[in-house]
């Protein structure tokens, strides 16, 4: 209030013969004056209105717009993991063609080698005994140059077939060579793998191969050997080998074992 | 503007942005060293097409693998293509994967799940 406009005021009010004009004039001014202070604070108010409903507002979109980028992030993630679980497959495929025999499904020489020198440190460390016999398809050949490659490898694929079937469960059969297996008897000593040996070469002689080629028949000879602990596994499998050869020598489709 | 060709590596797809045809085509793995300086010149070559060309835009995916920070590449393209549909243009995007490989076809799945454009997902014949 303008001190101008205060000390009218207080004139009027010390004047007990104040006129009823004077008066009214005076407080026709204050109304003015009030009003007019009303509307400008009316207006302030709704301007923090406005102010506290943008800040309110800008709050929400921020938290959208945080919601929406966490949103992002978890599909970004899941279908990165999804990449993840397509390279595993993969890499699971590649360690299956890199350890398996592609023509008979069997485990391959590589493979093969790795379990006879994990064999070979268990046999050390714990004094299981483990055997290995290596069989040889008779005459594959023959078999070969008569009825044609094509007939060969299916030969092959039965015989494989044919071990796979009647080995123990933890009983390993790879493909070692051309026509040659490999089979390692776990803890099992010389003369129980020369039994399953046997049942192994029964197995093969028994398959149906007529089908093949006109009186085409397989058999297999086998060597068998123990793993003397300490030994190297190359010694063993030489032992094994002259075991075949004996078999061979003794006629063919038996089991033959090397002390 | 020039269309965009980017040569294939081993650990790059070949990508080729063609304008005056209004396709974009990217083949084979992603997982580059910078995935940046990949994507970039081709998320500013779809920018520059979508502003300017006033065509459809075709994106034709052969792609196999992609690494963490190459999916978050192809997002982004997918919401540059996303905001031009909502605005009326013509986008669209094929991805093509081989039988053998299905699981890149479900995650094109997933891909396309938040797009509202045209997306088919075949596989290669």
């Amino acid at each position: 209030m303008d001190t101008a406009y205060a000390t009218r005021i207080e004139s009027l009010l010390n004047d007990p013969a104040a006129s009823a004009a004077d008066m009214r004039a005076a407080l026709s001014d204050l109304y003015d004056r009030v009003r007019t202070q009303q509307q400008m604070l009316d207006r302030l108010t709704q301007i923090s209105d406005k102010y506290q409903q943008a800040e309110r507002e800008r709050g929400i979109s921020y938290a959208e717009q945080l919601q929406r980028k966490v949103r992002r992030v978890e599909k970004i993630v899941r279908i990165s993991d999804g990449y993840q679980i397509m390279l595993q497959d993969l890499n699971a495929r590649l360690t299956a063609i890199s350890t398996h025999d592609e023509l008979t499904g069997l485990p391959n020489r590589r493979y093969m080698q790795e379990r006879l020198t994990q064999a070979a440190a268990l046999s050390e460390r714990t004094d299981a005994s483990f055997s290995i016999a290596l069989a040889d398809i008779d005459f594959f050949k023959l078999i070969n140059d008569r009825a044609g490659h094509a007939i060969g490898d299916k030969v092959l694929m039965r015989v494989a077939q044919g071990m796979r079937d009647s080995m123990r469960e933890y009983d390993v059969c790879a493909r070692w060579g051309g026509e040659e297996f490999l089979i390692l008897f776990a803890n099992c000593d010389k003369s129980n793998a020369a039994q399953l040996a046997e049942r192994v070469r029964l197995a093969i002689a028994s398959i149906d191969t007529s089908d093949l080629h006109d009186g085409l028949s397989v058999s297999a000879s086998l060597g068998v050997t123990e793993f003397v602990a300490g030994e190297s596994i190359d010694a063993a499998l030489k032992r094994t080998d002259d075991a075949l050869y004996q078999a061979k020598a003794a006629g063919r489709n038996r089991v033959a074992c090397n002390p | 503007m020039d269309n965009l060709v980017i040569d294939q590596s081993p650990s790059s797809p070949a990508i080729m942005a063609d304008w005056n045809a209004g396709v974009i085509r990217m083949k084979g793995d992603s997982y580059p060293e910078n995935s940046f300086e990949l994507f970039q010149p081709l998320i500013d070559w779809v920018e520059a097409y979508l502003a300017k060309a006033g065509r459809p835009l075709q994106l034709e995916l052969e792609l196999v693998y992609l690494n963490t920070s190459s999916i978050r590449s192809m997002m982004d393209i997918f919401d540059q293509m996303e905001s031009a549909h909502k605005k009326g243009q013509t986008v669209s995007a094929r991805w093509i994967y081989e039988a053998a490989n299905e699981r890149v076809g479900q995650l094109a799945e997933e891909f396309c799940e938040d797009c509202s454009f045209p997306f088919s997902i075949e596989v290669k014949r």
